[in-house]
């Protein structure tokens, strides 16, 4: 099909939003053919980057937790900074020297009479000159920025990504995946544009300002007074104006942005229902008044580029006129020299430019402040689960977990756990049954101090989950969701996950006891097959395999299995029954099932109802017992259930 | 055949038709244009036809700006003058020219603001209406091209691709209008003098071709560097999708060296990048300058031998200074036009996506509808897939309940996406009251056909705006009424804000069960004679279910309903059950028959229970 190819193509834009697409997958296809030459020309010059060792501690360190400014990000780089900042002067003031020089050689080697072409020749050669040294200090100056850009915003990709390792599972359900790809995504690109080009470019504008101005009082201080008042006062408050009105344009079109994808996105998504409910028309006149809000949105901001442009335009022309008026009149008088004037004009055209490129980068400079003020936010948001300042290393644990008087509920003032009190003793495995939202899983998540516990304590081996390190606790425990996420990679990467340093022999043990051979020998490289984002070419039960035998690699000592048979075929089910008596032997485990075929091989059974634990024993005991799981099995029974407790 | 497409365009605002219910009042006009059909045009031309729509605005643009460029190139001829005056020997006053500047300076205000409101006017309504174009062709697809496409992707082209299209056709004017005024800049300086104008000019051909090599050279870096940052994008999605993954596994140091690893990567190219940039462009920025030191010198030179005034240094100074950024821009003219045309393949590429699903010329409207359903020797299959339903014949009565049960896979989904014709059949044909769906009105035909998906989808507005999503014209009364029958007036009235409460993205805040009750509700509200609920409650806890049922059946009671479901409770909603397996009916009868008799029914009943418990 035609559209297959084409669907893979990059973003033409040179992908300003390559988060865009964020949470459905790459938006980048590849590079195109044309370019694949130039492109290898530059990758084979590329030095190999020693891979990085960097380490992770749940709680920030002080100098961590500042607040971020632009001015703490670039002063780990002082040098490339201070050296930026010298070319940046060096560079204003050799651009600035020309009308200076055409002044002078007016004067000097034009005046009727006085006819110099040796002041004439070293004015041009100086012109000249200038130019070449501009040049060589920008060529510098781009380096030094890049390099200074690219070196911050490396740091600033480690630091928002360490912060949203340390954030807690509640930030991740509660918060977009969009708007977190975005953080890590566009806005550090922003700042990325902002530092490379944009704040040279804006201190450069600012120092050729200033210096005109200075030069402008060295050739003739009246003339000079006369052309600051003229055009400074009117050049602030126009300034003052845009800047204002700008940011409010700036924001109301962001707003207006953000509904028009918002709608398409969700008219996208919401495809099927729109056209069963033949919404079609009323979408399209809803969607046709978003956009018209957009478009006047624009407009607003358009109105205030079309003033401000145009009108520093006349300011120049108009000065340039009264400068003439006046200058004019202080050279008939023999005040002012002919080359004088001419400098005085000159500069005044330059001045303008500036202003200019001002109204031109002004967008980026708000993108750079507002993506600061983002990042600020997110980087303010403490993880809701952390570590005690001093929190103990969890020695090797037996695996005795309890459930200590425990209250818990994601919403204040709705509980969804009160009261429970459970132990479980090493070794053990239990297996948590009930109705939906029952709080089966969130009994799982507090085992793993996926979330604290409003009241009560949950407890390892006798000591206080809130109390140890969140690395010492974890790399005991291993979970195996429901959805078995993967990550792009091999096979192989994926399995050892949990466990990077696992050797190929651990592999394969871990393999066959998940009775993944056969899917690894159906695979066209083995283990080495590279599963394709989130896991979509293999199926959902060879992808619960999967993180089945990555969970046994990173031999837990508590291994919670999270419905993780939930999703399962009849045929994968029975593998991993299997596999679960060999993977249960001598752990603590947790199974929280719908299936109760896969309760029945837990050594215990708790029901949980109602945010309580209501009963618990045996399969054998609770069918003798006659209560809640009882009722149960008979429904299960009744429609056919596996009875395999026999 | 008529194309769905042309018409909603044009007569959106007109009068609603009967079987759509519109409930908001159009503030903003639509495109009056569309993009040329003719795939073989060059893709601008085929773009032509909506900057048509706005020529006006469009003109406007370009003739006050081309007014207030010839007032600009004027000055420094002036200034010239004035200078000539000045010079020792001449002294002569210059009030007629700073008068003359003056005037030159406001009308030159004054024209370009009209030009930049003229632009910016046709800049944003060619934005429009691309957005509304590709968002009214998008509505009218068939689910068949949402199957194979990334919804995420085309937002992104919905977004960025319009952008830089719409940037390209705004700024590509008026930037060769510019140029155009480098031609009468260069007249004016050929006029003061042939051999300086010459002189000056010389390095503006150099600029254009070392920027265009500039950026020969900075693409293949840029495109490197986007490569690279869309791995760190993935690394990063991939930590966010699979947060309890890498938490459980305390993995999050190996995960920070992988980005770390993935960063280092994207800032040598972005180092790369800066340098390459370093190499070229300060040669691009100050060859003006080696021209303005040229113009010096030979400048001079000609004052002394009094073949040039001096005021000529100054004018030529003020002309090259105009000329710069239009030269300058030239080379990014062209960059433009590469990423516009391949953003305008990528627009087209949706735009001449054909909808699949379309109506016949002559179709009549479905009314009056019984409830009788026909699946006529049905074949079917998803677009060049293998067959899912083969030779699938079933009649459903006028207000019969029927139940269909499969395993998974089996073709169940299937069979419900296909009576409101989201799909066509490959052969066979599926009628209600005698009526082949494919001769029937889309609009009548989806009116009496309600469907509820497994994946309830519920939108980010109000609950009450979520129930009467099909009927935006419903009262209260018939809202609420629908939700007590679908079991979810108790849980919506306990809500904050009660129907008025807005759900959060795609409905995440509520639960499965809550949003799939209040997509009964949506589907009940309509009141469709023939009803379809695909597993619709399969997350609706077992004791709310059986309420929902009690409500439900009396609703079913004159109403052709088609249940798909796994659970027994469900079922027992249908009188008659017809077995699926591998797209073929295998058996049908009361449950209790089928039960007794057929091994495979009581199979699938006994796993896709167990799902469920």
């Amino acid at each position: 099909m035609a559209w297959g190819g084409g669907w893979g193509g990059g973003p033409g834009m040179g992908g300003q939003h390559p988060g865009a697409t964020g949470g459905t997958g790459l938006p980048f296809g590849g590079i195109p053919q044309e370019l694949m030459d130039g492109v290898k020309k530059i990758v084979a010059n590329e030095p190999s980057h020693p891979p990085a060792t960097l380490s992770f501690q749940q709680l920030p360190s002080e100098a961590e937790s500042r607040r971020l400014t632009l001015g703490r990000m670039v002063r780990s780089h002082t040098g490339l900074f201070a050296f930026a900042s010298l070319l940046v002067v060096l560079i204003s003031v050799a651009s600035q020297a020309g009308p200076a020089l055409v002044g002078y050689a007016i004067d000097h080697g034009m005046q009727p009479g006085h006819h110099s072409m040796r002041v004439i020749a070293i004015c041009s050669i100086a012109y000249l000159s200038a130019a070449l040294v501009a040049s060589l200090f920008q060529r510098w100056q781009a380096s030094v920025s890049g390099r200074l850009a690219s070196r911050v915003m490396y740091d600033l990709r480690i630091k928002v990504f360490t912060h949203f390792q340390r954030l807690s599972l509640d930030f991740f359900t509660e918060e977009k995946a969009g708007v977190l790809m975005s953080r890590m995504t566009s806005d550090i690109e922003n700042l990325q544009q902002l530092l490379q080009d944009g704040l040279a470019q804006f201190a450069m504008q600012g120092l050729t300002m200033i210096i005109i101005i200075i030069a402008l009082f060295s050739t003739n201080v009246v003339l000079a007074t006369w052309t600051v008042l003229l055009v400074i006062p009117i050049l602030v408050v126009l300034t003052i104006w845009f800047h204002i009105s700008s940011e409010k344009g700036y924001l109301r079109a962001r707003d207006a942005i953000a509904n028009v994808l918002a709608d398409l996105s969700e008219s996208l998504y919401g495809i099927r229902v729109v056209t069963a409910n033949n919404r079609q028309r009323h979408n399209i006149i809803h969607h046709r008044n978003v956009v018209g809000e957009y478009r006047n949105a624009n407009m607003f901001t358009g109105q205030i580029m079309s003033v401000y442009g145009p009108v520093t335009i006349m300011v120049g022309i108009l000065s340039q006129a009264l400068l003439l008026g006046i200058g004019g009149q202080m050279v008939l008088r023999g005040e002012l020299s002919l080359g004088g004037l001419t400098l005085f004009i000159l500069y005044l055209n330059r001045f303008f430019q500036p202003i200019q490129l001002l109204v031109q980068q002004y967008n980026l400079l708000q993108q750079g402040r507002s993506s600061i003020i983002r990042l600020r936010e997110l980087l303010a948001i403490s993880p809701s689960v952390n570590e005690v300042p001093n929190a103990i290393t969890l020695p090797p644990i037996t695996g005795r977990l309890t459930f200590e008087d425990v209250s818990f509920g994601y919403i204040p003032g709705r509980p969804v756990l009160e009261h429970v009190n459970l132990e479980i003793a090493p070794g053990e495995s239990v297996a948590f049954v009930g109705p939906t939202g029952a709080g089966k899983s969130t009994l799982a998540k507090l085992a793993t101090r996926f979330y604290d516990p409003t009241a009560g304590r949950v407890l390892v081996d006798g000591v206080d989950l809130t109390t140890v390190t969140m690395h010492s606790l974890r790399s005991q425990l291993g979970v195996v969701p429901q959805e078995p996420f993967l990550f792009s990679g091999t096979v192989r990467v994926n399995l050892r996950f949990g466990r990077p340093g696992a050797t190929d022999a651990d592999i394969d043990e871990a393999v066959d006891v998940v009775g993944l051979r056969d899917l690894i020998d159906r695979l066209p490289n083995g283990l080495d097959t590279v599963v394709h984002e989130r896991g979509q070419t293999l199926s959902a039960g060879e992808r619960q395999l999967l993180a089945l035998a990555r969970a046994f690699l990173a031999r837990p000592r508590v291994l919670v299995l999270d419905e993780a048979t939930s999703s399962l075929d009849l045929r994968s089910e029975t593998i991993i029954e299997r596999a679960l008596d060999r993977m249960l032997e001598g752990r603590t485990a947790i199974l929280i099932a719908h299936r109760l075929t896969t309760a029945q091989r837990a050594d215990r059974i708790v029901v949980v109802d109602q945010g309580g634990i209501v009963e618990v024993g045996s399969h054998q005991e609770l069918v003798q017992a006659q209560g809640i799981y009882a009722g149960m099995y008979e429904a299960w029974i009744a429609s056919g259930g596996r009875d395999t407790s026999l | 055949m008529t194309n769905p497409r042309l018409e909603p365009m044009f007569h959106a605002s007109g009068p609603s038709p009967a079987f759509e219910h519109i409930g908001e009042t159009q503030r903003f006009a639509g495109p009056r244009a569309e993009i040329s059909r003719d795939r073989n045009l060059a893709w601008w031309r085929r773009i032509m036809p909506v900057l048509k729509s706005h020529r006006l605005t469009f003109i406007g643009a370009i003739s006050f700006s081309f007014v207030s460029l010839i007032f600009q190139t004027l000055v420094p001829k002036i200034l010239m003058s004035a200078i000539e005056r000045l010079t020792p020997g001449h002294h002569q006053p210059i009030h007629d020219i700073v008068v003359a500047v003056l005037i030159i300076g406001l009308l030159a205000g004054v024209a370009g603001y009209l030009s930049r409101r003229f632009l910016f006017t046709t800049a944003y309504n060619v934005e429009s209406d691309l957005r509304n174009l590709m968002y009214e062709h998008l509505t009218w697809l068939s689910f068949s091209f949402y199957d194979r496409v990334q919804s995420g992707q085309l937002i992104s082209r919905a977004n960025s691709d319009i952008r830089s299209v719409q940037m390209y056709f705004t700024f590509a004017p008026q930037i060769i209008v510019q140029c155009g005024i480098g031609v009468i800049a260069f007249g004016f300086m050929l006029s003061i003098n042939v051999t300086l104008a010459l002189i000056a000019m010389i390095t503006m051909p150099i600029m254009y071709v070392v920027g265009i090599k500039m950026r020969q050279v900075m693409f293949p870096i840029s495109w490197i560097i986007q490569a690279r940052l869309a791995e760190v994008a993935a690394i990063v999605d991939e930590n966010i999708n699979g947060v309890r993954v890498v938490k459980s596994f305390a993995q999050e140091a190996s995960e920070i060296n992988r980005l770390a690893d993935a960063s280092e990567k994207v800032a040598w190219a972005y180092t790369k990048d800066a340098d390459i940039r370093g190499q070229w462009a300060p040669w691009v920025q100050n060859l003006p300058q080696l021209g303005l030191a040229l113009v010096l010198f030979f400048g001079g030179w000609m004052v002394t031998l009094g073949h040039a005034p001096i005021g000529a240094i100054v004018a030529f100074n003020a002309y090259l200074l105009m000329l710069q950024a239009p030269f300058m821009m030239l080379g990014q003219l062209v960059m433009m036009g590469q990423r516009a045309r391949a953003s305008a393949e990528r627009i087209f590429e949706i735009l001449d996506e054909q909808p699949e699903i379309t109506e016949r010329p002559g179709a009549v409207d479905l009314l009056d509808v019984q409830g009788e359903v026909v699946f006529d020797h049905v074949r079917f299959g998803y677009a060049e897939g293998a067959d899912i339903l083969q030779d699938f014949h079933v009649t459903i009565r006028a207000g019969e309940s029927v139940a269909l049960v499969g395993r998974t896979g089996s073709g169940k989904s299937t069979v419900a996406r296909l009576v409101a014709r989201f799909y066509d059949v490959r052969d066979g044909s599926i009628l209600i009251d005698n009526h082949d769906v494919r001769d029937v009105t889309l609009p009548s035909l989806r009116s009496n056909v309600g469907l509820v998906l497994d994946e309830p989808f519920l939108f980010s507005v109000s609950i009450r705006e979520n129930i009467s999503y099909g009927q935006a014209d419903a009262t209260l009364d018939q809202i609420i009424s629908a939700a007590k029958a679908a079991n979810a007036h108790g849980f919506i009235e306990q809500l904050p804000d009660g129907y008025d409460t807005v759900v959060g993205e795609r409905g995440y805040t509520l639960s499965g069960g809550q949003r799939q009750r209040i997509a009964i509700a949506r589907t009940l509200l309509v009141n469709p004679p023939i009803l379809i609920l695909d597993d619709a409650t399969s997350a609706i806890d077992v004791h709310v279910e059986a309420e929902i049922h009690e409500a439900l059946e009396a609703l079913l009671e004159h109403r052709t309903t088609l249940v798909i479901a796994h659970r027994i409770s469900t079922i027992a909603l249908a009188k008659r059950v017809i077995l699926l397996e591998d797209g073929r009916v295998v058996a049908e009868g009361t449950h209790d028959e089928l039960l007794a008799s057929i091994p495979l029914y009581a199979e699938v009943l006994a796993q896709t229970t167990s799902e469920n418990l």
